[in-house]
């Protein structure tokens, strides 16, 4: 999987005395910009800056091999520098004679389309624009026909930047193509819901700017006063409201938490420089003991919205195999880490069933993950789909040790661990999938015996192939 | 005593004087080795000659370019530039302006690569070594046989005599060029009495003119670098015997994220100990590793096959990604776990 580029020229730039790249062909124009550079500023890529300037202080031409590394890939150039003349001002030439792209790591790879289906697991909405902000796609949470509609049109014709979020700011970031942060969006028409935005400029392959793409996050701090005002009256003399998790607790946990982890997991890395060992483990239980937290406000907010009498799920179109190829996906790495490896349906086949796309991923992500939880390292965990008469269903084996015959229904009980702990569960994962399978139609089962492994089969209506 | 003599002695005593406090750092140096890598009589004395030679090669050219295109006419400067014998290399040395650690490095390493060829020698002939690098010039990549054809001319430039290090301007890194250049320059204005503007000039015109393209060492990275490119499919190890030692080193190197002057420097070791580490993390297979490791040791060392099969190779990774770390890094973490013991004794 590489990206070779046989050069026919070599690719070509040029080097002030002060670092500042003045030409550059596309392709190191590409690679200075998505390395955080601006036109005309400094040399962006660290390693060529190295070279010019070691190439400057001995006032000798250098030919060396020189590894950069982008958002996407790794590239490997040769690259010769040229002082055009002994006199210290004049530009110093750059000339890259061979330059080979490798993908990153599969494992840490961003995949669009993994990416996607994260988002849409959240909850969160993803926009992408091209250089004029114009939306050439759009996926928000429940919008279909909407998404659709907004194709075309300008991003500012169909959201409002509301306050504390500022027009010009979001405008200025975008002009100097730079990431946009935290800007809080309203739609214009419909339900006008709020959107919490983050962006990041795209370039294209030439290293020209294409356009942004955003993560729409609904934004409940608004919300959540706004019910809170309607309801004054109902909640009068209620501590609690009935949506302590979904409006109230939940989004103010997931900030501070979300921030918990992402320091922990950069202490733990040593992104920021040596650490002493037994410091970075404690930043890893740090970061394990916020991720178990965060599912637990998760859990919890699902919970709540599950046993509210107005619970509804969407009838979306869906397909069983498709989905269990995504929540692969996105358990890969967890599989990985314990050698497990994940045995899946043909992707070529079909199996159309009826129910909320997001919902029934969370359901496959919960029964994926509690296998690989629960199976030995280095097993194998099979998801294999079938039919019965009006429905469509999908099972999840594993090599683990079993469920006794009486816990089997024990397990779908609120908070029941069956005495375990320590293994990052609450003890809701399978309640909430159960009672999501029978708001979707549908239903959850088990089928196990001690030392023999779990088969969890999740059976949703049946829509006919298309 | 005739007035010269008297002035000799005089002269020599004031230098001794003048040294005299080093005596001792010396003579610990000798008695108490800082490290278990052996120098033997023959790498000193290749080393020195190397040395020389390398200052000699600079000075002419600076002397060259001086008074051919500066048109300094000065006589010690002609000669010099004309081929006569070196005049700086022992006001230099007497100055210690040569111990620098760049250039003492780059004298273990070329030493070091002269005793690895010396041994390779033992197994394989000259002619034979020269005809493996012709099997790339017919490669299916022109670009590959290209680089492959640069680095065999490159190579049949600086082949030297039996037992000598062949020092060719071409083939020093420009680190080396730098660091020897600008001390010449100053010498050689102090010698002679010419304008130091002028010899200055001249050195900066040999150091713009010097093409760190053209040295077998960067021909060998150039063209690691195109075979590792080629063979991502079918993946053939380098072995010094095939590859020849410059490609070798240099294909190793690549491998394992380590510089070729780092690989050299490991078969000086004792047991070649990192050596055998780096050919582990890069999981080579054990009769290739053994291969290679009998290609290049002296014949006092055994590596077992199941020596090597039991290294564990996470752990041999973790050394290699280490030692690829920048020197300024590992010198520091060094230092800072030095001071965590001394915390933790405390």
């Amino acid at each position: 999987m590489t990206a070779a580029r046989k050069l026919a020229e070599p690719v070509r730039g040029q080097v002030d005395a002060d670092g500042l790249l003045l030409t550059a062909d596309p392709l190191l124009m590409r690679l200075h910009l998505r390395c955080g550079g601006k036109e005309a500023g400094p040399l962006a890529v660290p390693e060529l800056a190295a070279l010019c300037r070691l190439s400057r202080r001995l006032g000798m031409n250098l030919s060396r091999p020189v590894q950069a590394s982008d958002d996407d890939s790794r590239i490997e150039m040769w690259v010769e520098t040229r002082l055009a003349s002994p006199e210290k001002d004049q530009p110093l030439s750059l000339s890259i004679i061979d330059w080979k792209e490798y993908p990153h790591d599969e494992n840490h790879k961003n995949d669009p389309a993994r990416d996607r289906d994260f988002d849409r697991l959240e909850g969160r909405g993803a926009i992408r624009t091209d250089a004029a902000l114009r939306i050439i796609a759009q996926q928000m949470p429940g919008k279909a026909i909407r998404n659709f509609d907004a194709i075309g049109q300008s991003l500012l014709d169909i959201y409002d930047v509301i306050p504390p979020s500022a027009h010009a700011k979001l405008l200025e970031a975008v002009a100097e193509r730079q990431p946009v942060r935290n800007q809080r969006l309203r739609e214009k028409t419909g339900a006008q819901a709020l959107f919490l935005l983050q962006g990041q400029p795209l370039i294209d392959k030439a290293g020209l700017f294409a356009g942004y793409r955003f993560t729409a996050t609904p934004d409940d701090s608004v919300e959540r006063q706004e019910p809170e005002k309607a309801d004054t009256k109902g909640a009068a003399g209620k501590l609690i409201s009935d949506s302590l998790f979904g409006m109230q607790l939940g989004p103010a946990l997931r900030q501070p938490l979300g921030k918990i982890i992402a320091n922990a997991e950069t202490i733990s890395s040593k992104l920021e420089g040596p650490l002493r060992g037994d410091y970075a483990s404690y930043a890893k239980d740090i970061a394990s003991a916020g991720r178990h937290l965060l599912d637990l406000v998760n859990d919890l907010s699902d919970l709540e919205a599950i046993e509210r009498p107005e619970f509804t799920v969407a009838g979306d179109d869906i397909d069983l195999i498709d989905l269990a190829h995504r929540a692969a996906g996105l358990l890969a790495v967890k599989a990985a880490d314990h050698q497990i490896r994940l045995e899946l349906p043909d992707k070529e086949q079909k199996l159309p069933a009826s129910g909320e796309f997001r919902r029934s991923l969370q359901i496959l992500v919960n029964l994926i993950g509690n296998a690989i939880r629960y199976s030995p390292d280095g097993s194998v965990i099979k998801l294999h789909v079938s039919s019965e008469p009006g429905f469509a269903q999908i099972s999840v084996s594993d090599q683990g040790a079993g469920i006794a015959a009486e816990d089997q229904e024990r397990i779908f009980e609120k908070f029941e661990r069956l005495g375990r702990s320590g293994d990052g569960g609450s003890g809701l994962g399978l309640f909430i999938s159960r009672r999501l399978a029978r708001a979707m139609g549908g239903s959850l089962t088990v089928e196990s015996a001690a030392d023999e492994g779990s088969t969890f089969t999740l059976s949703l209506p049946e829509r006919t192939k298309p | 005593m005739d007035r010269t003599k008297q002035n000799d002695i005089l002269r020599r005593a004031r230098a001794i004087a003048d040294k005299a406090s080093f005596v001792a750092d010396d003579f610990a140096h000798a008695l108490f080795p800082r490290t278990d890598v052996p120098f033997n009589d023959r790498m000193r004395s290749n080393a020195q000659q190397y040395l020389r030679s390398v200052v000699r090669n600079v000075e002419r050219r600076i002397c060259e370019i001086a008074t051919g295109d500066l048109g300094v006419s000065q006589e010690m400067l002609l000669s010099v530039g004309q081929g006569d014998d070196g005049q700086s290399y022992a006001l230099l040395d007497h100055g210690g302006l040569l111990n620098r650690p760049e250039i003492v490095q780059h004298l273990f390493v070329k030493t070091q690569q002269s005793e690895l060829a010396a041994r390779l020698l033992q197994k394989i002939s000259q002619e034979d070594l020269e005809s493996t690098l012709t099997r790339h010039l017919d490669h299916e990549d022109p670009v590959v046989a290209k680089a492959a054809m640069g680095l065999l001319v490159a190579q049949s430039k600086t082949t030297g005599s039996a037992g000598e290090i062949a020092c060719s301007l071409v083939d020093l890194p420009p680190e080396i060029v730098y660091a020897i250049a600008w001390p010449v320059t100053a010498a050689l204005a102090r010698l002679s009495g010419s304008p130091g503007v002028r010899l200055q000039q001249a050195a900066e015109r040999l150091l713009a003119e010097h093409d760190e393209s053209a040295g077998v060492a960067r021909k060998a990275e150039r063209l690691a670098q195109l075979l590792e490119q080629a063979e991502m499919q079918q993946k053939i190890a380098p072995h010094p015997m095939k590859d020849g030692l410059s490609l070798f080193v240099a294909r190793l190197a690549r491998q394992s994220g380590l510089t070729s002057d780092q690989i050299v420097t490991f078969t000086a070791e004792p047991d070649m100990a990192r050596f055998i580490v780096v050919l582990r993390a890069a999981d080579y297979p054990v009769q290739e590793a053994l291969s290679i490791y009998a290609a290049l040791d002296s014949g006092d060392n055994i590596l077992t096959a199941a020596t090597y099969g039991e290294l564990d190779r996470d752990r041999c990774l973790t050394l290699v990604t280490r030692w690829a770390a920048p020197d300024a890094y590992q010198n520091a973490d060094r230092i800072l776990s030095r001071d965590y013991l001394g915390e933790a004794e405390k």
